[in-house]
């Protein structure tokens, strides 16, 4: 059975951009799918609250980081998808590397590594 | 950037979310769906788990970073509604914005053209005019000679150049049939190339065109005059022209938008110096031992030049110390041999630079203080206006007390309200700034008109540029918030539906209205005062006896220099024209001068008597026929006047003035007594009770008249006519036969000399109609102001002036209640008002004549106006209370 997942609405705006941006660093993919990925790969651990992740896209987009394009599945189905700018990918870098050392820096004082 | 767009595009990027949104929402219902839920089960869940297509929406829109706009936006519209449904009110408002702005930026136009605004030349604070004189001169001197320039150039370091211009003065422009008065300038070949202004048709002059020998006259016209007299046909560069006579080919038009280097009065032709002979100009000229009716170019004793040149900022101080240097080793070598109070005085003359980034301007000079003043008195009755909105703004905030009260239950936040209060104020200044531009244009035209010294308008570039709109927008803005700050923080404070209505009635006394209404009076007394004082200035001056018969002399100004009569025709035209002039009925007698009477054209000479050892002193020449004392009124105290007995050839006889005598000799008992530029020359013959003959304004001079027969080099400017009956119905008959003896000679005015004299106070009339309509409109101000307070104050006691009346109070005693309430008020405008008068009169110090600017005369009548108006406005709502009806006071409540 898998964990009940940890829907946490006061999750920091600035670590769901950084999620957002890291899930959209592999591929190009449709607001809907972000949250399926972001699930997917927490191991069903987290699922962001879908109402904060079109804002959280908006900001993105406001400062160049995504682009965004309609475009229409096999489905049929219509669907934006957003895709990491060059200027995005550099951002998400810088970020990762300040995320691992605070979580290092954490995990020291919490005494857990 | 991209935030602009992104407002602009708000509508797209809405339509683009919303879609986005519902995409979302089908694609999670499907997955659910096939987790097995039902479709209406799975659509709950769904937008359970997203939190709503609208919420997401809001908070995506709040992401874009724009909803400050947006709301802003909303604001307005709201404030648009709710001004149109009180139109009354808001077409007031509006139309007190749009005068109050469109005056002051009309002043500030006028302003900014004449006194701040740069000369449209490239970096134009690098311009410097050379001055030189004495620290003690009243005037600083800008002329230097020709041969001097040469001398002064030659000490400049480098590639500096001084560029060499003749004052502005008047010739006639003949093309084809036309033959038009224009002004002109002769300048010298580097002149354009000092300024920086190139060619906008053909070239500007160059170094080229200064060799006389070589060099082709050549003048170059500026694109107004091209436009005016050319139609701005193409073929004018190359084609012929004739100035004053003499054949000149057009080699250019100046780039559009230069006309030359003083404010206000713009050159429609340049030419090159040495055209100064063959077209006979003569502008200002200072003179010494030389001859001026020989070429100027060459002679060192005629200073007509003035020089500029371009300096940056490090290199000022270097150009201005070499010039200095070189210039004071000219002084040293030419007075070596005076005696030594001349050479002491001569070299304390310095020589110096002076910034001309801003240009020249007679105008600036006299027009400068009285629109400071005009701009300060403009921006009062702008304020006294604001205060007046802003009372009503709260009138009618307070009557919308209910709908706030709502909107605060509702939960409206302080912050919002008061952005909605300031965007009602806001809409309006800006719908009053637009509306304001109108009146700033005709304004501006108008306030130009009303300060030009004749009937032609000053010409002034008013254009509405960015500067003028930008100052309109920023004084809307400011007002707005002036006016609407005070009501919206009012509205902000506003508290809750239920405490509104418990029944018990809070009176506002408006303690805020009333201080507005007492610094209106205050700011209306100023005003007042200030125009009281430019009236009184202005009757003052009226009443000058300029000491001839001014309102019945008819002047007609002549220009037979410019017609081309040579010396030895002039005794004969002078004869045609007295008695051509003498026969019109009316005329009494008829004389001539070089000068008119009130034309301001002054022709100064140094003059020595003998045995003053102070060296030569100045006093003012003109040049008239016998009989024109007589003509003109002037009383001729001792001697006699000139005769035809004072011929060319015969000793040179002189008639000075009261002034000239005592400030020579110490006494006017001087006839027989000799004096002369030089040598003493001259005998006085008789002595003229002093007159005002240059401007009423201007000091009395020191005069020396000279029979006109005694000088047949000098061309008579002016003939004056003494008339009987209607001057005013002779002006045209004496033009008349001046036209029909001499029809080749040009006519430049015929007026009454009274008129001319009333020109000279085109400052004193523009400031006291002006100052005299701004306190009006701050005075009915006021007056709407204290009644709009005393009335509203009335209305929201109404019930206790029932209560009062129904135990018994007597109507009068209401009246004298409220009236007396008023007058406190009044009481503390008035005397901060005069507390507010001691600064500001020392500014207004200048432009009075004959009273002081504390007299107690005018303060008293400008006290008492105010309180007049004050008690009448009071009087109508205090009238209103006393009159109440108990039972339906009580009623209403």
């Amino acid at each position: 059975m898998t964990p009940d997942p940890l829907v946490r609405p006061d999750l920091l705006q600035g670590t769901l951009d950084m999620l957002v941006l890291r899930t959209l660093a592999d591929e190009a993919l449709h607001g809907y799918a972000i949250a399926q990925r972001i699930r997917l790969l927490s191991g069903d651990r987290l699922a962001i609250p879908q109402g904060s992740l079109y804002p959280s896209l908006r900001r993105l987009e406001n400062q160049a980081l995504l682009k965004g394009e309609w475009r229409t599945a096999p489905s049929g189905r219509e669907a934006r998808v957003y895709q990491v700018t060059a200027k995005g990918r550099r951002r998400l870098a810088a970020e990762l590397r300040e995320w691992r050392e605070l979580s290092v820096a954490i995990g020291l004082v919490l005494g857990t590594s | 950037m991209r935030w602009l767009l992104r407002l602009l595009r708000r509508r797209a990027l809405d339509r683009d979310l919303d879609r986005e949104v519902r995409a979302h929402l089908e694609l999670l219902t499907d997955d659910l769906m096939r987790s097995g839920l039902s479709a209406t089960e799975a659509r709950r869940q769904a937008a359970l788990t997203l939190g709503g297509v609208e919420q997401v929406k809001e908070a995506s829109r709040d992401a874009r970073g724009t909803h400050f706009v947006e709301d802003f936006l909303r604001d307005v519209r709201y404030a648009l509604r709710s001004l149109r449904r009180s139109p009354g009110f808001t077409l007031a408002a509006i139309l007190t914005l749009a005068v109050g702005i469109g005056a002051n930026t009309a002043v500030w136009s006028v302003l900014d053209a004449l006194v701040w605004r740069a000369l449209p030349v490239e970096r134009s604070e690098e311009l410097h005019a050379v001055r030189h004189g004495a620290p003690s001169d009243e005037d600083p001197n800008y002329l230097f000679s020709y041969p001097r320039r040469g001398r002064l150039q030659a000490a400049l370091p480098g590639s500096a150049r001084l560029g060499a211009m003749s004052s502005i003065g008047g010739l006639y422009l003949a093309t084809g049939q036309r033959n038009d008065p224009v002004s002109a300038q002769m300048v010298s070949g580097d002149w354009f190339q000092v300024l920086g202004v190139g060619a906008g048709q053909g070239r500007v002059l160059n170094e080229g065109d200064d060799d006389e020998a070589q060099a082709h006259p050549v003048v170059v016209l500026s694109d107004v005059a091209w436009a005016r007299f050319f139609g701005r046909d193409p073929k004018t560069v190359g084609s012929t022209v004739r100035l004053n006579g003499q054949p000149v080919t057009v080699v250019g038009i100046a780039e559009p938008g230069f006309d030359g280097l003083t404010v206000g009065q713009p050159v429609y032709v340049w030419a090159p110096l040495w055209l100064q002979h063959q077209v006979g100009f003569y502008g200002n000229f200072s003179s010494n031992d030389s001859d001026t009716e020989k070429p100027w170019l060459p002679q060192d004793g005629i200073a007509w030049l003035t020089l500029v040149t371009r300096a940056p900022a490090a290199l000022t101080n270097q150009v201005e110390s070499r010039l200095a240097t070189r210039y004071r080793a000219e002084l040293v070598e030419r007075f070596a041999n005076a005696d030594s109070v001349e050479r002491t005085r001569a070299l304390q003359e310095r020589l110096q630079l002076e910034p001309l980034a801003r240009g020249f301007s007679p105008m600036r000079a006299q027009y400068g203080d009285p629109l400071r003043v005009l701009m300060l008195s403009v921006g009062l009755v702008l304020l006294i206006a604001c205060a007046n909105l802003a009372g009503l703004l709260m009138a009618r905030g307070a009557a919308r007390g209910q709908e706030v009260a709502v909107r605060v239950s509702l939960g409206a936040r302080p912050g919002r309200l008061l952005r909605q209060g300031l965007s009602e104020s806001l809409t309006l200044a800006a719908l009053g700034g637009l509306v304001s531009v109108a009146v700033a244009w005709l304004g501006g035209l108008g306030l130009l008109r009303a300060a030009s010294p004749t009937s032609r308008p000053v010409s002034l570039s008013l254009a509405l540029d960015a500067r003028v709109l930008g100052f309109a927008a920023i004084l809307a803005l400011v007002t707005g918030l002036l006016f609407g700050l005070a009501p919206a923080l009012r509205a902000a404070r506003a508290a809750p539906f239920g405490a509104a209505a418990t029944g018990v009635r809070v009176t506002h006394r408006l303690p805020l209205g009333r201080v507005l209404v007492a610094s209106q009076l205050a700011l209306s007394l100023v005003l007042v005062a200030a125009a009281s004082l430019f009236v009184k200035t202005l009757g003052n001056y009226l009443r000058v006896d300029p000491g001839y018969a001014a309102d019945q002399i008819v002047e007609a100004r002549i220009e037979p220099r410019v017609a081309g009569y040579k010396y030895e025709e002039l005794p004969g035209l002078y004869r045609r024209l007295l008695d051509a002039v003498g026969a019109v009925p009316g005329v009494r007698s008829v004389g001539l001068s070089l000068y008119g009477l009130g034309t301001g054209a002054v022709r100064l000479g140094g003059f020595r008597i003998p045995g003053d050892t102070r060296g030569s002193r100045q006093g003012q020449e003109n040049y008239v026929t016998p009989g024109y004392f007589a003509t003109v009124g002037m009383v001729l105290v001792r001697g006699r006047e000139f005769t035809a007995a004072d011929r060319d050839g015969l000793p040179r006889v002189s008639v000075v003035s009261q002034a000239f005598a005592r400030h020579f000799w110490g006494t006017d008992d001087v006839v027989g007594r000799h004096f002369g530029y030089g040598e003493p020359q001259f005998e006085v013959v008789g002595v003229v009770r002093d007159a005002r003959v240059n401007r009423v304004k201007q000091a009395i001079p020191r005069m020396v008249f000279h029979p006109l027969a005694q000088a047949p080099q000098e061309y008579a400017l002016s003939v004056e006519a003494r008339v009987a009956g209607d001057a005013g119905a002779i002006v045209a008959a004496v033009r008349a036969a001046i036209a029909k003896a001499q029809p080749d000679l040009p006519i430049r005015d015929v007026v009454m000399v009274s008129d001319l004299l009333e020109r000279g106070l085109s400052r004193e009339k523009l400031l006291a109609r002006l100052a005299g309509v701004f306190s009006a409109m701050a005075l009915l101000l006021a007056a709407i102001g204290l009644y709009g307070v005393v009335a509203y104050s009335v209305a929201q006691r109404s019930n206790e002036m029932g209560i009062r009346l129904a135990l018994g109070a007597v109507p009068w005693k209401i009246w004298r209640m409220v009236l007396g309430d008023s007058l406190g008020m009044v009481v503390v405008g008035l005397g901060a008002g005069l507390l507010l008068w001691l600064p500001v009169q020392g500014l207004v110090r200048n432009l009075v004549f004959g009273l002081s600017p504390t007299d107690p005369g005018t303060l008293s009548f400008a006290v008492l106006l105010l309180a007049l108006v004050g008690i009448l406005a009071a009087s109508l709502p205090a009238w209103r209370a006393a009159r109440v009806d108990p039972a339906q006071a009580l009623r209403g409540q």
